[in-house]
């Protein structure tokens, strides 16, 4: 067998067994000494980063990808489900910069959480999480990916509802459930369309046996799975309030890892969907409404992860646009640079609670550049990352996709919802930097704020790093699968710029006014519809529960225990029998009348019957 | 042993048992009594029938733990709600949070009534507080706002943007091969754009 693909499978397969060997010490009865979660996880997600980096080091020289099939787990006459993993250019790529991540996040929370006594727990759901994902990224059939996709599901709700005597963090926690469930309802729908048609859940088999069939049940399916876990519009509100959990399951969870999958989902399977015009159309139109409305509601949230949360779901949306766009590889792309800038912008916020004793209030924060400098100035990277400034990561991605859309023959309405969330981007980055790092310092000075910890400034530096050479480093190796528009008019080409730089200025403009003396919130319109995350939580989350709930309770109490116990019973036997006792024995009154009408009525009759 | 002997044990047994279950409540002698309370709500505990008089509306209200003057049974429209009090539709979310509750994570003390949908009025549920734009209009804006968009998407499918300005010129002869022409044909030139 040739070296490189035995290499390659080999370390890949290290890889696994580093993740999960912490994790099997933790079944022994004997408890983990204190410091298991830096000895033993930490290590192991640092070690399992550096032996990534051989598989992708061989991928970008010679572009080897591997399928290894370990093992005939359920197989029929008709149907096979075997342990299967892909390493293919998206798993390759995504596994050590979601290692590199999560080994800076650890590192982070080693000091976010070190007041907490069940830390090492806390590290052990962390790393079970990864590997959840990891196995959904590698998984080379939809029976893998759904069980890492259950799996990353599940340690969500975990980590979210971390502290669990807060009644808020178990709602956020049911919420992100819930939300994830209706997702899953689609890929079940899905996985089920395929196993009954095309019989296999393989990947390879899927493609090829799926040539010519009409696939636009199963792709809604996959589509809603997406909308679920990516949070797009409709199934969103659980993402912002997630933010319920500790900063580190924010960095890790909900911005870099869990919420690509389902834009990872549909990554995979996108041969299916090139050639179905109302898919691509629906993911385009899905995405333009969510960047635009999770931009907007981003626009006047207080809350410093809120705004960083909702930050993250309008990029989720441009992600679904790029998939809308035919471009699968653009999305990876952006993907990959964006878990960089975002994650660091929560470990940044993280940092900046923390030293305000727990404050998230943006209003109560205030010139955080002269008292954490390389805090803010992180912040202020990763926030012109976010928004496309040139070269940095976040540029590569998001100007190339912007460039594509303003270049592609679809949906206008679209396009101008994109463009237009861009420069919210750049109203709500310029926002969280105005009130956090610029100014005067609008909170009590209580705590001694310093950046003395190397946990907390080597994650924020390495990931500051990332977010300025990842997009360069990415783009220079990797040849794009699609040709890109290479000529176009110079306005389409510098419009992602524009729209961003003209977001700036009025935002410059706006935080210039807070200066003056002017009334404090007016009640406007749109200000309320932003404010209240367009109404939709406080809808959504009031009437479906209260109508489920009581329809519940209805059928229960109501219906089901009325009808067993007096229906079927005394009250139904009465009701049946008592309008025909009525009748017979108003009948028998004796009264001529009902003798004569009966006795005509059937004299009529018969001699009806004898002569037809 | 004899049918004598055993008659003998099970009359022991019998006095032992009603000793137990009547005499003094303190002790072993109570486990009987606890045992059966604990298995359940007594019979005066239960709901009951609708109250039509003032002494049982007064009896209802005590069984419930709640004044007389602020009982009121929810209404006897033949859904067999009985005497349970109609208390108003307003969740835990709207309870004063600093109070110190017998019970912080539900808002509540011990011994208050029950609402009937409680399970739905806890904390992780259904919230009822006033909010601060009204519902009507809440409704309007957000299904005014997903309207509006579906309006606009679908005017996008109709005007696309970028559009060609001339139809696609394909090389080799318009593919005349890859089509499936001819090969000793020679095909007609289709040019619509020189570059």
């Amino acid at each position: 067998m040739h070296p490189t693909t035995l290499i390659l499978s080999s370390t890949l397969l290290i890889i696994f067994a580093l993740l999960t060997y912490p994790l099997i010490t933790t079944l022994s009865p004997t408890p983990q000494h204190e410091n298991w979660a830096l000895t033993h996880v930490k290590t192991a997600i640092k070690m399992a980063f550096l032996v990534s980096l051989l598989p992708l080091f061989i991928f970008l020289d010679q572009g080897t990808e591997t399928i290894v099939t370990n093992w005939q787990w359920m197989n029929t006459t008709t149907f096979d489900i075997n342990l299967s993993f892909k390493f293919d250019h998206y798993s390759i790529i995504f596994t050590p910069i979601a290692l590199y991540v999560t080994w800076s996040i650890l590192e982070f929370a080693s000091w976010y959480m070190h007041a907490d006594p069940n830390m090492n727990r806390f590290f052990k759901y962390l790393l079970l999480f990864l590997i959840a994902m990891i196995i959904l990224v590698t998984a080379n059939n939809m029976f893998q990916l759904f069980i890492g996709w259950e799996g990353v599901g599940i340690m969500s709700f975990l980590l979210i509802g971390w502290w669990h005597g807060r009644a808020d963090a178990n709602t956020a926690a049911m919420q992100a459930v819930i939300y994830n469930r209706v997702g899953d309802i689609g890929l079940i729908l899905s996985m089920a369309w395929f196993a009954t048609n095309l019989n296999s859940w393989e990947i390879q088999q899927m493609f090829a046996s799926s040539k010519g069939l009409d696939l636009t049940l199963p792709l809604m399916g996959l589509i809603l799975a997406a909308t679920g876990k990516s949070a797009q519009f409709g199934l969103h509100p659980w993402l912002p309030s997630a933010m319920e959990g500790p900063t580190p399951v924010s960095a890790l969870l909900h911005s870099s890892t869990m919420v690509v999958a389902g834009i990872f989902l549909l990554i995979r399977l996108h041969p299916l969907m090139e050639n179905n015009q109302t898919a691509l159309t629906t993911c385009l139109c899905l995405g333009a409404l969510t960047t635009l409305f999770t931009a907007t509601c981003a626009l006047t949230q207080n809350d410093i992860k809120k705004i960083v949360a909702f930050s993250t779901s309008s990029q989720l949306g441009l992600m679904m646009v790029t998939i809308g766009l035919n471009q699968p590889q653009l999305a990876f792309l952006h993907i990959c640079t964006h878990a960089f800038f975002k994650a660091m912008l929560f470990l940044c916020s993280g940092s900046i609670i923390h030293s305000l004793n727990d404050e998230q209030d943006i209003r109560k924060m205030g010139g955080m550049h002269n008292l954490t400098p390389l805090t803010s100035s992180c912040l202020t990277i990763g926030s012109l990352a976010l928004t496309g400034t040139p070269f940095l990561a976040g540029f590569f991605s998001k100007d190339a996709i912007i460039e594509a859309l303003n270049t592609s023959h679809l949906n206008a309405w679209a396009l101008t919802l994109t463009l237009l969330a861009t420069s919210f981007t750049a109203v709500y980055s310029l926002r969280v930097i105005f009130f956090v790092s610029m100014g005067h310092p609008r909170f009590t000075a209580v705590a001694p704020i310093n950046e003395n910890n190397p946990s907390v400034i080597n994650p924020i530096k390495r990931l500051a790093w990332g977010s300025i050479i990842a997009g360069l480093l990415t783009t220079s190796n990797l040849l794009p699968s699609k040709t890109p528009v290479m000529t176009m008019p110079l306005p389409l080409k510098l419009a992602a710029l524009l729209v961003t730089i003209s977001g700036l200025l009025i935002a410059l403009e706006l935080a210039s006014l807070t200066s003056k003396q002017f009334k404090t919130t007016p009640n406007l319109i749109t200000h309320n519809f932003s404010n209240m995350l367009g109404f939709f939580p406080a809808v959504v989350h009031r009437l479906a529960p209260k109508l489920n709930l009581t329809l519940g309770q209805t059928i229960a109490s109501q219906m089901v225990d009325q009808t067993w116990f007096e229906k079927i019973g005394p009250k139904g036997v009465i009701s049946t029998n008592l309008p025909m006792v009525t009748t017979t024995s108003n009948i028998q009154q004796g009264m001529i009348k009902t003798y004569l009408t009966l006795f005509f009525l059937s004299t009529a009759l018969a001699v009806l019957l004898t002569l037809t | 042993m004899s049918p004598q002997q055993l008659n003998m044990a099970a009359v022991g047994f019998r006095n032992w048992a009603r000793a137990l279950s009547k005499g003094k409540q303190t002790g072993f002698s109570a486990l009987f009594s606890q045992v059966r309370a604990a298995s359940g709500p007594s019979k005066g505990m239960l709901p009951g029938p609708y109250p039509k008089t003032p002494e049982e509306r007064a009896a209802a209200a005590k069984k419930y733990n709640m004044r007389v003057e602020d009982y009121e049974p929810i209404p006897d429209n033949g859904e067999g709600y009985g005497d349970y009090p109609q208390l108003p539709d307003r969740s835990q979310h709207e309870r004063d949070p600093w109070y110190s509750w017998d019970h912080p994570d539900l808002r509540r003390n011990w011994g208050e009534p029950i609402h009937w949908d409680f399970d739905m009025f806890i904390r992780n549920r259904v919230d009822t507080s006033p909010s601060p734009v009204d519902w009507h209009t809440m409704c309007k804006h957000l299904f005014g706002f997903v309207g509006f968009m579906l309006l606009m998407f679908y005017f996008g499918e109709k005007f696309p943007s970028y559009q060609p300005v001339a139809p696609k010129q394909y090389p080799y002869n318009n593919l005349h091969l890859e089509r499936g022409g001819d090969p000793e044909k020679q095909p007609e030139e289709v040019k619509h754009f020189n570059i």
